[in-house]
């Protein structure tokens, strides 16, 4: 039970973390300074290339931090958490960061006019950094000495810093995971209540729909899509999460035709209350726990779908992937072991500490586990 | 007398509880000792420890010794050795407690194999025979049946022969006619004394049923809370208990309760007229129909203001349908239902939703009423809200917390959830619950059969009041006679789907007329009013 704990310890710890270096990012991994000082003034530039995006991030780190160190009632903290985005949205739609970045622009001239007080992001390069004022700098591993230089995972195929791809990477892993499972959740507990609720026809036509989606292999159908259509995240989302809600269809149908049965659901249909409520008060909440133990697991075979697919090099144009990484190891002429390393790594650890939530969430839930051996 | 089983200070704890409290028990040969109890006295524990059964987490501790037998039988390793020859068990639930996928006979056989090793294979088969002939069953034609393709009374006779087959000393039943209907209850009692007699064997008999144990056993001790607070013969302590537990017991049989107040009947509020739910046997890979089970053949059945109406009948008569139908729970395949009034039968389900406050139902299980993921307040709060009930949420929540504490529940109640009560606390919550929105009628489904009789009794006695009080209504589902007689005031039986009779409370108990009706007043054994 004792290695069990660590583990999870691990697991929550390693996504917090993910989940922190997403939101804050940009202050991690960017080419301009976060502070200029000169005499007549101090600048933000990191600050100027925020983006709405940048904003909800930060916006949304900050929100779950304060939710989970307040103690508050559920009803206020869901009203704040919804205040504070609709806040940094409004907020983050009248940013405008410009269009086009000179990643060097601040570089140079800081060698030109040395400032007072510079105060540079931890790794000094953004994601589509190419250090073109270097010269050429692609490949080259971790800690090569360069002058002037320092980039602590190396570079990659194109000459940017791997660590700030990595980092930036991350929002893409967490993002696709979470809504592509969102979207599939969505529609299979819909679908598969309907079925198990009403049995008879419409779950006999259901599970016809289920199966077919089921036939439909995921990664071929993104592959198809990204031929014929751009390549763009949501678009990624929206059909991994269409092709893997059958399963949790599945587990809300069994969950239901057992729970339509029992004497509290039969009780609430003879006290009259209204179907939405049967439904969605009196069986899912006892529904949720194999849905649950499903979803952990969907989570992490999402990051996969896209990182596969960025290995393949159908991912997206130009952003950071951690899977894109991952070709640039193979596809030069020599193995480049540190592009195979840190993200592999990466994947790993992300998808390794999904699998043990699920697994714990399993157990969690499972009432044989919940209990030693019953009286 | 020798004695054949002699337990001194036997001690069960979990985790550091203690469950069972040192308790002594003797007894001799050809000796029936029952031990009674209500759920969690630990009667049930107190037997499976004599064979060795409780899982590692329970520590055993005291003396046991079984005539003929070197060392303490709560020694795992003792009772290993004479578990099955010696020493025998039969449960409550005959099937889980025979293999699926093993004939009877073969599952006899192997019981023979390890305790009679030196048998032929002709010998072992005429053995298995001999055993189901014993327990007055077809032996050939059992011998090559499955579990699934028998009764429950045949079931549990199957593995009353499987104990015996290897002639133990002591038999030790455990609730062994708890789970089947009262006419087969009353045959496999009376089996099990005619076998006991005939192999001068010692039984400890384990049940929470004090009805049933008057009809089988020669000494009695009863449990409460892990101790025994009484023992003695079977006539001393059922006509003259000492111990202030074992008069509570007593009084609480229902045929022991005060007698209720009874009223004239008002206006009738449901009305059906036959009443027919067929449900199709589908085969084969088509689905096609091959025939109708008949589980409402017919039915018709009123209930009238401030009337008990019970329906009584073996488990697959169709009881349990009748009430889900009435309550709009059940497609009809035929008939009306009238409601108050209203024709109820052709309208589609939304169309029985105002008429829902009015007929309210209570279920059986205890532990299946109510949804575990929500307080006990919101649950009855939902439906005030929906029937519009109390102005405003104040207001409601009195009215929730006075149903709540007319169930003689903690006032706390209303901020817990299920899991945090007991299964008859639960059972009161359910009926508090459809107390609350003011019903005129409750149909209530086998509410009492899962509880403890002190539990039974205080129900019953609340629902008498209600009956007589406020005029309610109730369509009270059974199979229990004695509760029967305390609350009916008309009676219906049913038999494969039909009614076959029907009348009032006094006429039934006085004169039955239908062979079924005489076998279960028989098998009930009430004493006489």
């Amino acid at each position: 039970m004792s290695s069990h704990r660590w583990l999870l310890r691990f697991a929550f710890g390693w996504l917090a973390l993910l989940a922190t270096i997403a939101a804050w990012a940009p202050l991690l991994a960017n080419s301009f300074p976060l502070l200029v000082c000169y005499e007549e003034g101090c600048q933000f530039p990191a600050f100027r290339l925020f983006s709405a995006v940048d904003l909800l991030w930060l916006t949304g780190w900050g929100v779950a931090v304060l939710l989970w160190r307040v103690r508050w009632l559920w009803t206020i903290r869901v009203v704040v958490a919804c205040v504070a985005l609709l806040v940094a949205a409004g907020i983050g739609s009248q940013l405008e960061p410009p269009a086009l970045v000179v990643h060097e622009s601040w570089r140079t001239h800081l060698t030109a006019q040395p400032a007072q007080r510079v105060l540079w992001a931890p790794i000094p390069y953004g994601p589509r950094d190419y250090l073109r004022d270097f010269g050429s700098t692609a490949l080259e591993p971790p800690l090569a000495a360069a002058p002037q230089r320092w980039h602590w995972l190396g570079t990659d195929d194109q000459g940017a810093d791997l660590a700030a791809r990595l980092i930036h990477a991350s929002r893409i892993a967490l993002s696709i995971g979470l809504i592509a499972t969102g979207v599939a959740l969505a529609i299979g507990v819909v679908v598969g209540a309907t079925m198990g609720y009403f049995a008879g026809w419409v779950d006999l036509i259901g599970m016809r729909l289920v199966e077919i989606f089921e036939a439909i292999p995921t990664l071929f159908l993104l592959l198809t899509f990204v031929a014929f259509f751009e390549r763009s995240l949501p678009l990624m989302m929206v059909i991994i999460g269409l092709t893997s809600w059958p399963g949790y269809a599945r587990y809300t149908r069994a969950e239901f035709l057992r729970l339509r049965r029992i004497e509290f659901v039969q009780g609430a249909i003879a006290a009259g209350l209204p179907l939405t409520s049967i439904l969605f008060r009196h069986m899912l909440p006892n529904a949720v726990a194999p849905l649950a133990v499903a979803a952990a697991f969907g989570v992490a075979s999402a990051i996969l779908a896209e990182s596969t697919l960025s290995f393949l090099g159908l991912g997206l144009v130009d952003e950071p992937s951690w899977g894109q990484a991952l070709n640039q190891a193979v596809k030069a002429a020599a193995f480049n072991w540190w592009l195979a390393l840190f993200p592999g790594l990466a994947i790993l650890l992300t998808v390794l500490a999904y699998n043990l939530l699920g697994e714990a969430l399993r157990d969690a839930l499972d009432p044989r586990y919940r209990e030693g051996v019953g009286v | 007398m020798t004695s054949i089983l002699a337990v001194t200070g036997l001690t069960i704890a979990h985790r550091g509880v203690p469950l069972v409290r040192g308790i002594d028990l003797t007894i001799a040969a050809g000796e029936t000792l029952a031990l009674v109890g209500e759920s969690g006295s630990g009667k049930s524990l107190t037997a499976q420890s004599l064979l060795g059964l409780l899982p590692p987490a329970f520590q055993v501790s005291g003396q046991a010794h079984l005539a003929g037998v070197a060392g303490n039988l709560l020694d795992p390793a003792v009772a290993q050795r004479v578990r099955g020859a010696r020493l025998a068990m039969i449960f409550q639930e005959p099937m889980s407690a025979l293999n699926p996928v093993l004939t009877v006979g073969e599952q006899i056989a192997e019981v023979l194999a390890i305790h009679a090793p030196h048998l032929s294979p002709m010998g072992q088969r005429q053995r298995v025979l001999q055993a189901l002939a014993e327990v007055q069953l077809d032996p050939e034609r059992i011998a090559a049946s499955y579990p699934h393709q028998l009764s429950g009374g045949q079931r549990q006779r199957a593995m009353i022969a499987m104990a015996l087959v290897a002639e133990p000393l002591l038999l030790v039943a455990d609730e062994p006619t708890t789970a089947l209907d009262v006419t087969v209850q009353a045959e496999v009692l009376a089996l099990l004394r005619a076998l006991q007699q005939r192999h001068g064997m010692a039984m400890l008999f384990i049940s929470h049923d004090l009805a049933v144990v008057a009809q089988i056993a020669d000494r009695i001790a009863v449990m409460q809370q892990g101790a025994i607070v009484e023992t003695g013969t079977s006539a001393d302590l059922l006509t003259a208990p000492r111990h202030p537990y074992t008069q509570r017991l007593l009084a609480a049989q229902p045929d022991r309760l005060p007698p209720r107040l009874r009223r004239a009947p008002g206006e009738t509020l449901l009305a059906a007229h036959d009443l027919r739910v067929y449900f199709p046997i589908e085969k084969g890979v088509w689905r096609r129909t091959v025939g109708w089970v008949r589980a409402l053949d017919g039915v018709d059945i009123s209930v009238r203001a401030g009337e008990v109406v019970a329906v009584v009948g073996e488990s697959g008569s169709g009881k349990s349908t009748l009430g889900r139908t009435l309550l709009g729970l059940q497609p009809l395949t035929s008939g009306s239902i009238t409601l108050f009034g209203q024709e109820m039968a052709a309208v589609p389900l939304r169309a029985w939703r105002p008429l829902r406050r009015r007929v309210q139902v209570v279920f059986q299980d205890p532990f299946a009423s109510l949804n575990p993921k929500a307080t006990i307040g919101a649950q009855i709060m939902e439906p005030l809200t929906v029937h519009r009930i109390g102005a405003s949420r104040a207001e409601q929540w009195a009215l929730a917390q006075q149903a709540v504490e007319a169930m003689g529940l903690p006032s706390d109640t209303l901020h817990r959830y299920p899991h945090q009560f007991s299964g008859g606390q639960r059972q009161r919550i359910a009926i508090a619950k459809a107390l609350a929105l003011q019903p005129e009628l409750i149909v209530c489904d086998e509410i009492t059969s899962a509880l403890d009789v002190t539990l039974q009794a205080e129900i019953l006695q609340r629902l008498a009041a209600l009956v007589a009080e406020q005029g309610l209504a109730l369509l009270f589902i059974t199979h229990n006679m004695a509760v029967v007689r305390y609350l009916a005031d008309r009676v219906l039986v049913l038999y494969r789907g039909q009614v076959v009779e029907e009348k009032t409370h006094a006429e039934l108990f006085a004169a039955p007329e239908h062979p079924y009706t005489q076998r279960l007043l028989a098998a009930a054994q009430l004493e006489p009013v």
